[in-house]
């Protein structure tokens, strides 16, 4: 990963209306990176991108991709970048090769090699008509068209939907190789799973609003860790309680576990006066942290 | 509640353009009516009887009654018909189209349930539509102090009704039995057009009169039920008719495999795999189809040229020539005394139906010439953009090097070469009928004829590809220019009828098309140059509102 800024959002505001589907959206996204973009249904993930892409215009602000305005200079932008658009949809009355043929001749031509390379990969048929495939397959044909003309910038709206586990291990692969070649992948995705394989960053998006943007490794380092300690004789749990960062404690017997996002220091030296048989320290995963965001969201049961 | 039912929701999805069609067709009636009341209608008491009664004139013809069997006699009978097939195509072909249909009989219901109840629906909206065409019928004359006294308004209404119903459940049980609504609906319209077309030339040949009661039209319309009310033998072949039809989509629905909205398999597909033609048509069919936008966009549009090139050429075209040289003279005699008003109603106002070229103008290029190029270029018009975003393809297409106005500039160019098509088509369908019967029309007046028209069915493609870019809506680009092109026509049918009226004509683009009489007078360059130029100027305006508008985001 280098500092060139790739993809760049300057207070992105866009209404409808009454509905602010983003406000004041600042983003830095930079060359060499997999940037994770991650939001709840309608919290304004495909609203940014539709606006990187001048299918809508923003409110206010602006974004500026490659060092171009993404209004003013759109089709040079375009010539360097590739796009799968959520909820893919493509001429079903074109097979895949056809419909890769008609996009490469609007781009003005690309390496069929590569072509084959990319459909070999991802087990692509090219054959068959669009509309006779089923949905995974015609997302691999969505993937190849934006992967096709080896693009600076990679776009995706939730471009793993409909694949299998195996395209997807191989979809991730071949992400990390763009990123590792100093190009750029954008990917929003709910399959938080994958955003913590090949994400570098990932910014969380709320009611339209960016409400965290950090590494994934930091965001997780900082999150709440679940810490499993066994002791040898029993411990009172208002001593586990009293240590900064505990969040939550439950004892049984000898067992104690702990919600901790504070200092290990601590707690070791808190722990250490006991007979310590064990400890076991499990790190949030991105799905933990993504409904810890979110939890005071989540709608009453 | 609304959508508490199959029929609840299918109606609350329809209502709408059943009402903006009554209330469209009730204004035109009192412009019609309006002008009829205000020109001297003595010539048409001079007719023949034969041909009052054919026409539906009474005896006394007043505003009343021409306005009434004129304009509902086609406009308001095509209208509901339409709107009757647009809904019996959808029910159940237009459900699998949308991918819906699995969805739907997921829930406890049947086939048959959903059919039925999506056909009680089309009853109703169609019922709805002529109890408007009814009210307007009393309501009008009773505003312009007209008498209606004599007429058999509630009659005409039901036979229009039930006219509508039957190609309404025509393309009810074609779309049951193939799942395919652009099948249905095609085929319905045009079983309704040729039943039309067959129903007003069959009786200028003599021995051939009797032919038309092969066309269902003719049940409609032949016995005159705004003079003689309800003719119960011809009301009964269309209730029959409908009836069996709609027993045949019920039988048809139960019996097949439903439709994914995946693709069909086509003739070029086949020739595709076919060892011996794989390499030319995958030529064809695949990389040369796909090598630009006009070029993919006019190849998305091959089936409905061919019918409406084969149609303008055979049938509008090449037909008409040896056709005339077998017509009765004495008939063609007649109709050429028949009012201007009528006339100028299928675009006639001028021809003379006793020279080969007089004949052409009303029989070709009256109303099918135009209207075949409008079907052409309304619907690659209407579809060009605000499809694409409907089948939300133009994030995609829009996400290469390409700027939003080369999509339009390019979609405008494949209308322009279809509509050229047609035109040829009509042109050298035109020539050859006139070599075949031996007429002498003069070529070059013929290609200026067919040129207008395409120029004038550019003008309206224009219109839908402007509102297509200004909105992203598809329904509303078409209806709105195919409802500017029937407001503009009636419109420019009336005011010629009234010496005062005349200069509004200008402000129509149909006065740019026939009112120089290019098959006797050759191409008149002006209105062609304004043709042009109005077409081009709403390309030039499409542009520039798809350029400035968000795209729409369809579920």
């Amino acid at each position: 990963m280098n500092s060139e800024v790739t993809i760049r959002t300057e207070r992105l505001t866009k209404h409808y209306g009454q509905v602010h589907a983003l406000v004041d959206l600042d983003l830095d996204v930079r060359a060499g990176e997999v940037f994770g973009f991650l939001g709840p249904n309608g919290a304004g993930k495909t609203t940014a991108i539709r606006t990187m892409l001048d299918e809508i215009r923003p409110t206010a602000g602006r974004i500026s991709i490659l060092g171009m305005d993404a209004h003013t200079q759109t089709v040079a932008i375009r010539h360097r970048i590739g796009y799968v658009p959520g909820d893919l949809a493509m001429y079903p009355n074109l097979t895949g090769h056809d419909t890769l043929t008609y996009f490469a001749n609007l781009r003005g031509g690309v390496d069929w090699k590569h072509v084959g390379e990319l459909a070999d990969r991802l087990d692509a048929d090219l054959t068959k008509k669009v509309g006779d495939l089923s949905s995974g397959n015609r997302q691999k044909v969505g993937l190849i068209q934006a992967f096709m003309n080896r693009p600076e910038v990679l776009i995706m709206d939730e471009p793993s939907s409909g694949l299998d586990p195996l395209v997807q291990r191989e979809f991730q692969a071949m992400m990390r190789e763009v990123a590792s070649e100093g190009r750029t992948v954008f990917l929003s995705s709910h399959t938080l799973s994958e955003v913590q394989r090949v994400a570098d960053r990932v910014g969380i998006i709320r009611h339209g609003r960016l409400i965290a943007l950090e590494s994934v490794s930091d965001l997780r380092s900082k999150a709440i860790r679940t810490i499993d300690l066994e002791f040898a004789t029993p411990v009172p749990a208002q001593i586990l309680k009293a240590v900064p960062g505990v969040r939550e404690v439950s004892v049984e017997d000898h067992r104690a576990v702990l919600s901790f996002d504070g200092k290990m220091a601590a707690l070791l030296k808190t722990v250490h006066e006991y007979d310590v048989v064990d400890i076991t320290t499990r790190e949030a995963d991105l799905e933990e942290i993504f409904l810890a965001f979110y939890r005071d969201e989540a709608p009453a049961t | 509640m609304m959508l508490a039912t199959v029929f609840a929701k299918t109606t609350r999805d329809r209502w709408k353009g059943v009402v903006v069609a009554s209330i469209s067709l009730a204004l035109l009636l009192l412009m019609a009516m309006a002008v009829y009341r205000d020109i001297d209608l003595s010539i048409y008491t001079q007719l023949p009887q034969t041909f009052r009664t054919l026409l539906g004139i009474p005896e006394a013809a007043d505003a009343a009654s021409l306005g009434i069997s004129v304009l509902y006699g086609l406009y308001g009978a095509m209208t509901l018909a339409g709107l009757a097939i647009s809904m019996g195509a959808t029910s159940i072909a237009g459900e699998e189209r949308a991918g819906t249909i699995g969805l739907l009989l997921a829930n406890p219901k049947s086939r048959t349930h959903i059919l039925a109840s999506k056909a009680t629906s089309m009853v109703l909206l169609t019922g709805l539509g002529t109890a408007g065409l009814w009210l307007s019928a009393i309501v009008v004359p009773a505003i312009l102090d007209v008498s209606i006294s004599g007429l058999h308004i509630a009659a005409y209404a039901v036979h229009i009704l039930m006219n509508a119903l039957f190609y309404g459940f025509l393309a009810m049980a074609i779309g049951a039995w193939t799942g395919r609504r652009g099948l249905a609906s095609g085929v319905s319209a045009g079983v309704m057009v040729l039943s039309y077309l067959a129903v007003g030339l069959f009786p200028l040949l003599r021995g051939w009169e009797s032919a038309a009661k092969a066309f269902p039209w003719y049940y409609f319309d032949a016995s005159k039920p705004i003079l003689n009310g309800v003719d119960p033998g011809h009301l009964g072949v269309l209730i029959g008719g409908a009836v069996a039809l709609a027993t045949t989509a019920w039988i048809g629905v139960g019996r097949r495999d439903l439709q994914s909205p995946n693709t069909g398999v086509t003739l070029l597909d086949r020739l595709r795999t076919h060892p011996l033609t794989k390499k030319l048509i995958d030529r064809l069919a695949g990389s040369t189809r796909v090598s630009r936008i006009w070029i993919k966009t006019a190849s998305e549009y091959q089936g409905m040229l061919i019918i409406t090139a084969y149609l303008m050429f055979i049938v509008m075209g090449v037909l008409m020539g040896p056709l005339y040289s077998l017509m009765d003279t004495t008939l063609l005699r007649y109709v050429d005394q028949m009012p201007k008003a009528l006339l100028a109603f299928v675009g006639a106002a001028g021809g003379d139906m006793t020279t080969a070229e007089g004949f052409y103008q009303v029989e070709t290029f009256g109303l099918m010439a135009p209207i075949a190029v409008m079907v052409v270029a309304i619907t690659i018009g209407a579809n060009a953009l605000a499809g694409e975003e409907a089948r939300r393809t133009m994030g995609l297409l829009l996400a290469n090097p390409i700027r939003r106005s080369t999509v339009v500039l390019e979609k405008a160019a494949a209308m322009a070469l279809h509509a050229a098509i047609v035109g040829f088509a009509t042109f050298s369908g035109v020539w050859v009928g006139s070599v075949l019967g031996g007429l002498g029309m003069r070529v070059g007046n013929i290609a200026a004829a067919a040129a207008l028209a395409t120029l004038l069915g550019l003008v309206f493609g224009g219109l839908a590809l402007c509102l297509s870019g200004a909105t992203g809506r598809m329904r509303f680009a078409t209806f709105g220019a195919i409802g500017a092109a029937v407001s503009f026509h009636v419109a420019t049918s009336m005011v010629a009828l009234n010496d005062r009226l005349v200069g509004i004509a200008r402000w129509s683009p149909f006065h740019y098309y026939l009112s120089s009489d290019p098959l006797n007078n050759g191409m008149n360059w002006r209105h062609a140059a304004v043709l042009t130029a109005l077409a081009a100027v709403l390309v030039a305006f499409a542009a520039t509102a798809f350029q400035r508008r968000d795209l729409r985001q369809t579920a």
